[in-house]
């Protein structure tokens, strides 16, 4: 590792002023599971490190029936998974942190940190867009939301500016009726990091049988999370069978701009995502998708 | 020997292993714990080129950087070569790199922050030259050569029988080509050594190694000086598989830069540095051409196989010949043609790999039978068990079969998995197909081809309190061959298992020896051991005959107590006798030294010869489940039945035989190093990955009934043979569940998903 | 490059120290500090072999910054046996097959520890799940998962 200095500031504010000071010569340090290997590895050479992990009132998570729930920046995954609030109103996000990466990672990553390294072999964007989720983004002249869509940029890219610091995000209370899943598909067992993974969040109608509202986001095969808003109208005011189901799969696969690497090239993702569509869809809907293709 | 001779028939203790317990205190010491006063820190410059000549070095910036103590490179190093059978590596490269990750330089500084700063100061120019990449490419004309001559490294012909006759007699005859890839060996330990030079220049080197002796000879050929200027002893071993027998590098490096500084150099890879300069196993293609009679019998078999050793042949040469002709021994089989060729390529060196060449070669032949079982509408293991070698057997190569339950180990997994009942049940038609696959192997428990000798020599010490202390230059690296030998020990002198030490091997100290390869260490070093301490309890015996005027023949030894058998009125604690063996007229400690060295013989120049003291066998069942939507296949069920002889140590043999079935797992469908114009460009066990346990069912292992004569207590080898079934049972399995046979290894999904595409695609066009 | 006067509780002891900042926890601990028990098997996170008790929850020490420790409680596999009576995972570890070699031995220890103090009596599927952030590549993990669950058990008084 190149040497560098460690501020560590004991107010938000302190932390804004250590960013607009040294600028691009700082990075922000929060939980460290990503930027410990970033560091280590050369990829960045900061000059001075600014520790944010230490600062207060950033790791927690509150939920009111108005305002919905928030997330401090700096929640540990863990913490989110084991989070009353989150396992009694968003069991999806709970099952989301809870089996994201490893149980050490889960232990020391934080969300925000997670979010604003935007990998995008990761879990938690996908889910977050499905939700309705928006981030809150400190700066000097003041706090800003920006809805989950906005912020994811690109590979490894978001919109946060420079001398900004995520401070949390926030998720709209669930409506009478919502039901939200996610699912991640690994290459092969022996992986944890997705290949890909989709976010299903809808409100079920009145005759049970058909939704509304619906919400589909895809997210790791792509380079960033991404809304899937055809499948979603596809989904919408219908009862879902499995044809349905595989309709919105070959929906999103048409429209899919997978990433094409090592670990999978664009056709294998795209067969993935589709398998990964239709099994959501037909499991929210009770349907077992294991019976026929 | 036979069964009766011992009290072992069945089984020994699973005791936990005798240094079980430095490990769970965490203060077991590897050589990258080791710290000596003043020691330096070392760092290795790699080669990015796949093939280049080296035009210029500049080493004078890194020097110059306070703290470096000393920096060379291969103008630096000794011009003598050194190698197993092929004389061709140096310390550093001299004048041509010839893969991505060569060693070109080399440093030590006071503090690894400083080494690291200093290795980017090292200036090496290059002239790029035409790089060899593919195996297939190495023997056609206007190929790059990666050593002068020809990029053959080795070849190899044999011919039994009378292949055409054996051909005509064929009801069927089946041809596939297979395609096998490296795998890294992954032990957690990333390879360290530590060296030092004292005052008059003699070298110690610390090191994790399977053979101290092995690693010594190569340090004096390297170093170029003599072997008794050297002494290597063996620090805790955090796993090898093959990879730390001879042929990793890293080791030869740091004694290097001891001996041209007067201080202390430590030498610890990164897991990338491990990938490069560790060893990869050796990836083959082979061509596989059977005959059988309507019953199942094997009337002919052809073999072509194309191996690639990367830049260096190593042990690679030793390795061909196993998969070119250790599966013709485990089947009754007359007409053979086999063809083995081994290749250099501009790529990492490769070889040794727990199972030695067995995995490539039975990965083809278990296939192979299970394809024609099927069109022969046979059932597998009945295919498997007409062919089968049996005890009092000598093979086609003339191996002597002592012991074998090949039948017993597959009667076992068929019925432990219950294979009848499920593969009666109806077809699955859905997304998540499941399908059953078995497959059988043998391996060597020794093998008399390093020189002229597999034999083993135990010194065995019991001190004035009746305890002992062995003296051995095995090496244990995890697998237990310190227990297996406390065990032994015990066991002869009567003694429990706590009062017996085992000194970790150490060239000054502990005799000659083999060291830890060709499962070798249960069955010689074992045998050994039991010679020593029957020795040495005769030695006490008579000590206590003299001194107590009682017939030896009456006495024994047991529970710690020297007794009369027969009288019983003699009891005396074996300490007692122990300092009487001292303190008399002429006395002296009680020291023997016990060698055995098997009735075996080396392969003649057709390649026959009965070349182990034992054989042994398994046999694996597994079930998958197939993702016929993703391609992922997840192992359901394993089976796994060894045959080992007598398990002297259970316990030890269900981890060895569960280690081993993940290990196969994970090459079957995992693990697959992956280049880039011959950079390994997923060097890390993120991108390279390694099953976790969450990736892996419950496993079940199995010790089957067995006995071998030429083995200590009736024991032979466990461990190496349990890696050999399982990526053939898992590649049957997968063609039972979807009726798609992959024949190039590992079955990954996007095969799976194109091999159901192209299957999807003849059916459309049928219609 | 400033340095930082960090202050923790090791293994039950306060101490202490001065770091530099891109000082790794796991080399604190192994190279400042001597326990060695605290393995290096990869540098990317992935072996788990460096896994330590962070406060209560387990944390892998080669993905951590020394002056991170400042303020908190650490207790690395040392720091796991009471005196000379072992931990009764580490007896677990050695009766039950849960290790051959010994390098990933400290990192599953410290992962099964927390997870036997979350949940006293986990299932063969939770123990593979809480020990997915490690690396075995000699037991199969049969004895190491048979070792968490006989530990267990222990605890128990079954």
């Amino acid at each position: 590792m190149l040497p560098f200095d460690i501020a560590t500031p004991g107010t938000l504010a302190e932390a804004l002023a250590l960013l607009d000071q040294y600028d691009e010569e700082a990075c922000v340090f929060a939980g460290g599971t990503a930027l410990v290997i970033a560091l280590r590895q050369r990829m960045i050479a900061p000059r001075v490190v600014v520790s944010i992990g230490q600062l207060p009132g950033l790791s927690e998570i509150t939920y009111s029936e108005a305002e919905g729930l928030r997330i401090g920046a700096l929640a540990r995954h863990a913490q989110i998974a084991a989070s009353d609030p989150v396992r009694r109103h968003y069991p999806v996000l709970a099952q989301l942190f809870g089996g994201l990466a490893n149980p050490q990672v889960r232990n020391q990553g934080t969300v925000g940190g997670n979010l604003c390294y935007a990998d995008p072999a990761t879990d938690p964007p996908s889910c977050l867009l499905a939700l309705g989720a928006e981030v809150i983004i400190a700066g000097r002249m003041g706090q800003r939301r920006l809805p989950m869509r906005a912020f994811l940029v690109d590979f490894f890219t978001t919109a946060l500016e420079p001398g900004e610091i995520l401070a949390g995000i926030h998720i709209p209370p669930p409506q009478p009726g919502e039901h939200a899943l996610y699912r991640r598909h690994l290459r092969t067992p022996a992986e944890h990091r997705p290949l890909a993974n989709v976010a299903l969040r809808f409100v079920a109608g009145p005759d049970g049988h058909s939704w509304k509202d619906v919400r589909l986001a895809i997210g790791a095969a792509v380079p960033v999370a991404l809304p899937m808003d055809e499948a979603g109208r596809a989904l919408t005011g219908r009862p879902i069978t499995l044809a349905v189901a595989g309709e919105a799969a070959a929906l999103v696969a048409e429209r899919l701009e997978p990433i094409s690497d090592s670990r999978g090239d664009a056709a294998f993702r795209t067969a993935v995502v589709r398998a990964a569509v239709r099994r959501i869809v037909a499991e929210a809907a009770g349907l077992d998708w294991t019976e026929t293709t | 020997m036979h069964r009766e001779d011992f009290g072992l028939a069945g089984e020994g203790e699973g005791i936990p292993q005798v240094n079980a317990r430095e490990k769970v205190l965490g203060c077991a010491v590897y050589a990258g714990d080791m710290r000596l006063p003043r020691m330096l820190h070392a760092r290795i410059l790699r080669s990015p080129h796949a093939h280049a000549r080296i035009t210029g070095v500049d080493l004078t910036a890194a020097l110059a950087l306070p703290g470096v103590r000393v920096a060379v490179s291969g103008r630096d190093v000794p011009a003598r070569a050194w190698g197993l059978s092929h004389k061709q590596q140096h310390v550093l490269a001299r004048d041509t790199v010839r893969f991505v990750g060569e060693e070109v330089a080399a440093l030590a500084a006071d503090t690894p922050e400083i080494a690291d700063a200093a290795l980017d100061l090292i200036q090496i120019s290059y002239e790029p030259l035409p790089a060899l990449l593919d195996p297939a490419d190495a023997l056609t004309t206007g190929a790059p050569l990666v050593h002068a001559g020809s990029n053959l490294a080795d070849e190899i012909n044999i011919q039994r029988g009378d292949i055409d006759a054996g051909f005509a007699q064929a009801d069927l005859i089946h041809e596939e080509t297979y395609r096998t890839h490296s795998q890294y060996p992954g032990y957690m330990e990333p390879m360290a050594t530590v060296a030092a030079t004292d005052a008059n220049g003699r070298l110690t080197v610390w090191t994790s190694t399977q053979s101290v002796f092995l690693a010594r000879q190569r340090l004096a050929e390297a170093l170029d000086r003599p072997v008794s200027s050297i002494r290597v002893i063996q620090a805790t071993v955090g796993g090898g598989f093959g990879g730390k027998i001879v042929e990793e590098r890293s080791s030869v490096i740091a004694a290097f830069l001891a001996t041209r500084t007067d201080r202390p150099v430590r030498l610890g890879l990164t897991r990338i540095e491990d990938m490069l300069s560790g060893c990869l196993s050796v990836p083959e293609t082979i061509r596989l051409r059977l005959g059988m009679r309507r019953d199942g019998t094997i009337t002919a078999k052809e073999v072509e196989i194309l191996a690639d050793c990367g830049a260096f042949a190593g042990l690679a040469p030793d390795i061909l010949i196993v998969s070119a002709m250790r599966s013709d021994n485990m089947q009754r089989i007359a007409n053979i043609r086999t063809r083995a060729r081994l290749v250099y390529t501009n790529t990492l060196p490769r070889g040794a790999f727990r199972g030695f060449g067995g995995t490539q070669m039975l990965f083809a032949l278990n296939s192979h039978l299970a394809t024609m079982a099927e069109k022969l509408d046979l059932d597998v293991f009945d295919v498997h068990r007409r062919n089968a070698i049996g005890p009092g057997d000598t093979t086609v190569h003339g191996w002597k079969i002592g012991s074998c339950a090949l039948e017993a180990c597959l009667t076992h997994v068929r019925k432990a998995i219950d294979w009848d009942a499920k593969r009666a049940r109806p077809k699955g038609t859905g997304v998540l197909r499941r399908g059953l696959g078995v497959a059988a192997a043998m391996h060597v428990s020794g093998n008399r081809t390093i020189g002229n000798w597999d034999g083993a020599t135990i010194l065995l010490k019991v001190n004035e309190d009746g305890r002992a202390v062995i003296l051995t230059g095995e090496s244990d690296m995890g697998q237990g061959a310190f227990t297996m030998l406390t065990q032994i020990c015990a066991k002869e002198l009567g003694i429990p298992p706590a009062h017996v030490t085992v000194q970790a091997p150490d060239t000054d100290i502990s005799p000659f020896s083999i060291g830890t390869l060709a499962s070798r260490v249960t069955i010689n070093a074992g045998a050994a051991m039991v010679k020593a301490a029957r020795q040495a309890r005769s030695q006490i015996l008579a000590a206590a005959a003299e001194k107590y005027s009682h017939p030896e023949d009456d006495l024994e030894i047991a529970d710690g107590m020297v007794r009369a058998r027969g009288t019983g009125n003699l009891t005396v604690p074996l300490p007692e006798i122990c300092r009487y063996h001292i303190f008399r007229h002429g006395g002296e400690g009680i020291i023997v030294s016990a060698s055995h060295d098997p009735e075996t013989v080396r392969m003649d120049a057709e390649h026959r010869g009965n070349i182990a003291p034992g054989y042994s066998f398994a046999a694996q069942a597994v079930e998958v489940e197939v993702d016929t939507e993703t391609g992922q296949v997840r192992l359901i069920e394993s089976w796994l039945a060894d045959d080992c002889g007598v398990a002297i140590n259970p316990l030890a043999v269900h981890g060895q035989s569960n280690g081993a079935a993940v290990q196969s797992l994970g090459w079957a469908l995992y693990e697959e190093p992956r280049f880039e114009g011959g950079q390994l460009s997923n060097g890390n066990l993120a991108d390279y990955t390694m099953a976790t346990a969450d990736a892996v069912p419950r496993l079940h292992s199995a010790i089957v009934d067995s006995f071998e004569p030429n083995g200590p207590l009736g024991a032979k080898g466990a461990s190496e043979t349990a890696i050999l079934p399982g990526a053939p049972a898992i590649a049957n399995a997968v063609y039972e569940a979807i009726g798609l046979r992959i024949t190039d290894l590992p079955i990954t999904p996007e095969k799976i998903l194109a091999g159901l595409a192209r299957a999807k695609g003849a059916r459309d066009a049928a219609l | 490059m400033s340095t930082h006067r960090i202050h923790l509780t090791l293994n039950g002891e306060a101490i202490e120290a001065e770091v530099p900042g891109n000082r790794l926890l796991a080399d604190f601990l192994r190279d400042d500090l001597g326990l060695t028990g605290t393995k290096r098997g990869c540098e990317t996170g992935v072996c788990g072999a460096c896994s330590i008790h962070l406060d209560d929850t387990v944390t892998k020490s080669c993905l951590c910054l020394a002056f991170q420790a400042d303020g908190r409680q650490i207790t690395t596999v040392e720091g796991l046996a009471d005196g000379a009576t072992l931990h009764v995972l580490q007896e677990a570890f050695m009766t039950h097959g849960g290790l051959q070699c010994g390098y990933c031995t400290p990192g599953f220890l410290m992962a099964s520890a927390e997870l036997l103090a979350r949940n006293p009596m986990p299932s063969g599927d939770e123990i593979r799940k809480a020990l997915s952030g490690n690396l075995c590549r000699c037991t199969g993990y049969q004895g190491i998962v048979d070792a968490v669950g006989a530990a267990a058990r222990t605890l128990h008084g079954i």
